[in-house]
């Protein structure tokens, strides 16, 4: 039977969802609750990853550190993961102490075509004897022959696996089934795939991946993530054990958490709202929907305009001010005057 | 660096000159290497330094390196030795070598396959345009007697894999639409340079195709199964086999490199390309058992379950050429290599 590795991210994506305020009394109990179903990787942690609490992409309501420790206290089998976008985090300030923390994997995160930028952070987390994944994020921003390159380039920096990620979950299936296709029979580590719903292909995309070579997916808890939320954990595994696959998890107990997700974590269940389609097909990260809904309020523009003139900029997470930017224009263009 | 670990360099030392008149020909010579802070570099120095020591060779030392201080810091045995001088530059500003030097092995270019491919520019220009700097330089020596280049394995390209070693005659290349081609593409193209100074300038020059290597002085923390390995077990485990399992390479212990390399450089013909490395091929999962071997305890192998087909690769040297033509064989099985890497590290 074909095994899948299950990666849970609904204590890091799901961050985004409530502005980065989980407390460690929530990471305590969804950890609980997740590790007695025996999901083998918990991701935890601010939605952009460890040091990215900023006023640019928000501040976190707890520190990494008390996040981490909560969650690391807490679990008995799952590995202990983090997510790590170079910049946002330093070795030093952030990588080290997590690791001597007791994180086991970090997953090293990029914009698509920018590799290179995770080679420092994945060569230490390895010397360190910890596992690194590379993650490429925002993929469907680059051709396939680009995502290959730049895995390549992860794998040889010593990422034991390659994520794909579909942040602005733009992504239909017939892509994805090229790119995992592509990935697997370049690599040598195990490729993964992280979706998002905006289009309402997180399960979907999900089983295309599995189903070219995956061997990690990514799913949370109620769908709980950024923008539209991401693949309903609940959901993704009993259909991919359906379709024959291994996951190692209780699927009762899955249940279990992601009734205690929706009454402990959410304030809103995460769902396909107008603005996340736009969103998905405009192709710009999921975790600018409420920044772009409350910059465009301001501004007095429709928020659906101001995802489309992003897309077409090709904007990026970490690139939020250009939100007020385009808000801005849309808003002359509308009035014929400034502010 | 721990003296105990020293000891163990010089008896590997010890090893490889049982008969040190087959290298006769570098007493009271000057030899220039480049790249001779790495690891290839420092077994080479270890080695002429102990001839010198043991067997009064007066052998000159010319190590040209970026990073002469890293040198002085870990190797200070080395670092501090009348018979050693140092040029502190990329080999691609050399521009004079110093008049005296009759012999010169050319080592730079890092084979770390991180920088190969963040920074594939730099690495075709260091190795290419570096090589071609050497080659020029050395054309104003008035008393060269060889060179050898250090290419690469990875000049064939990808090895067939009904190919269970390769020989020096397999005439093909690497694919040069892919990034991580860079380094055996410039590799490559050093060996071009290094015949077409042998032709038009006359430099004798013989060229080593270098495989894997396993033993002291290799950082053990380098992306390369056999290290991750190791620092696995010596981690506590478990050992992590990345890939698939039944890919097969081969290691070869550096004093046994090291003897190879001073045997070419003293007795090659102009012209010659050898190998170098084992011909014993194991795979990936072969490799690791032996590492858990190694180490008491239990340790275990964990292999990746890929939901994909097998798709294992081969990197075998074929050296019947370096058998024939120089009498060149391994005296260090895998095993040993294996035993002697962890009692390096462990004393460290």
């Amino acid at each position: 039977m074909k095994k899948i590795t299950i990666s849970d991210p609904t204590l890091r994506d799901g961050s985004h969802a409530i502005k980065h305020q989980l407390t460690a009394e929530q990471v305590s109990r969804y950890c609980a609750a997740i590790d007695k179903a025996g999901v083998p990787i918990v991701e935890v942690g601010h939605g952009n990853g460890i040091g990215a609490s900023s006023i640019q992409v928000g501040l976190s309501g707890e520190s990494d550190i008390k996040l981490l420790e909560a969650a690391r206290s807490t679990l008995k089998h799952a590995k202990l993961g983090v997510h790590c976008i170079p910049g946002f985090a330093t070795i030093k300030k952030h990588i080290k102490p997590a690791l001597d923390l007791g994180v086991d994997i970090v997953r090293c995160a990029c914009h698509c075509t920018e590799a290179d930028t995770t080679r420092n952070h994945i060569t230490f987390v390895r010397e360190q004897g910890k596992q690194a994944f590379g993650v490429l994020m925002m993929a469907h921003m680059a051709p396939v022959d680009i995502l290959v390159e730049e895995a390549m380039k992860m794998e040889s920096y010593g990422a034991e696996a390659v994520i794909i990620m579909d942040s602005a979950g733009a992504f239909l299936p017939n892509r994805i089934e090229t790119i995992i296709s592509r990935l697997c029979d370049t690599l040598n580590v195990h490729v993964g795939y992280h979706g998002h719903n905006n289009l309402g292909m997180g399960i979907g995309n999900s089983i295309v991946a599995a189903g070219a070579g995956a061997t990690i997916i990514d799913g949370t808890a109620r769908c709980f993530g950024a923008g539209a939320g991401n693949t309903q954990l609940e959901i993704l595994v009993p259909v991919l054990e359906k379709l024959g696959y291994s996951t190692g998890i209780d699927f009762y107990k899955l249940l279990d958490a992601a009734d205690l997700a929706e009454k402990e974590l959410l304030q809103s269940a995460p769902r396909v709202k107008s603005i996340s389609v736009v969103s998905g097909l405009s192709g710009v990260f999921s975790g600018f929907t409420k920044h772009v809904e409350r910059i465009s309020k301001e501004y007095d523009v429709d928020p659906r305009d101001v995802f489309f003139k992003l897309g077409e900029r090709g904007i990026i997470a970490g690139q939020e001010d250009m939100i007020i930017e385009e808000a801005y224009a849309l808003h002359q263009k509308k009035t014929g005057k400034p502010l | 660096m721990n003296p105990k670990q020293l000891e163990m360099i010089k008896e590997d030392c010890s090893r490889i000159f049982r008969d040190p008149d087959r290298f006769s020909a570098l007493k009271n010579e000057s030899v220039l290497i480049t790249g001779g802070t790495g690891f290839m570099g420092s077994w080479l120095v270890e080695a002429i330094a102990y001839l010198n020591d043991q067997h009064g060779f007066g052998t000159k030392l010319t190590l040209v390196a970026r990073d002469i201080d890293r040198f002085n810091q870990n190797q200070p045995h080395l670092a501090s030795r009348s018979d050693i001088s140092f040029i502190e530059k990329s080999v691609r500003d050399l521009i004079d070598i110093p008049g005296d030097v009759s012999w010169i092995i050319h080592a730079a270019g890092t084979p770390d396959n991180r920088a190969h491919s963040s920074n594939p520019l730099d690495v075709i220009d260091s190795i290419a345009n570096g090589t071609m700097q050497v080659l020029d330089a050395s054309t104003r020596l008035s008393n060269l007697k060889k060179i050898v280049n250090i290419s690469s394995g990875w000049v064939y390209g990808a090895q067939p894999k009904e190919m269970p070693r390769v020989p020096e005659s397999y005439i093909s290349g690497p694919d040069s639409a892919v990034i991580t081609s860079a380094y055996a593409e410039a590799k490559r193209m050093g060996e071009t340079f290094c015949s077409v100074y042998k032709g038009q300038f006359r430099i004798p020059i013989v060229t080593l195709r270098p495989f894997a290597f396993i033993g002291p002085y290799q950082l053990i923390e380098k992306p390369w199964a056999i290290n991750n390995f190791i620092n696995d077990a010596i981690n506590g485990g478990p050992i992590n086999i990345l890939g698939d399992e039944s890919t097969i390479r081969s290691y070869m212990y550096p004093s046994d490199m090291v003897n190879w390399i001073l045997t070419v450089l003293c007795e090659g013909e102009s012209g010659l390309v050898l190998n170098l490395g084992s011909p014993e091929g194991c795979t990936l999962r072969e490799v690791a058992d032996m590492v858990c071997g190694c180490i008491p305890g239990e340790t275990v192998v964990i292999s990746q379950t890929l939901n994909r087909k097998p798709k294992h690769s081969v990197f075998v040297p074929d050296i019947s050429k370096a058998q024939e033509k120089l009498g060149l064989e391994l005296s260090v099985s895998l095993q040993d290599a294996i035993k002697k890497t962890i009692e390096w590290l462990k004393l460290g």
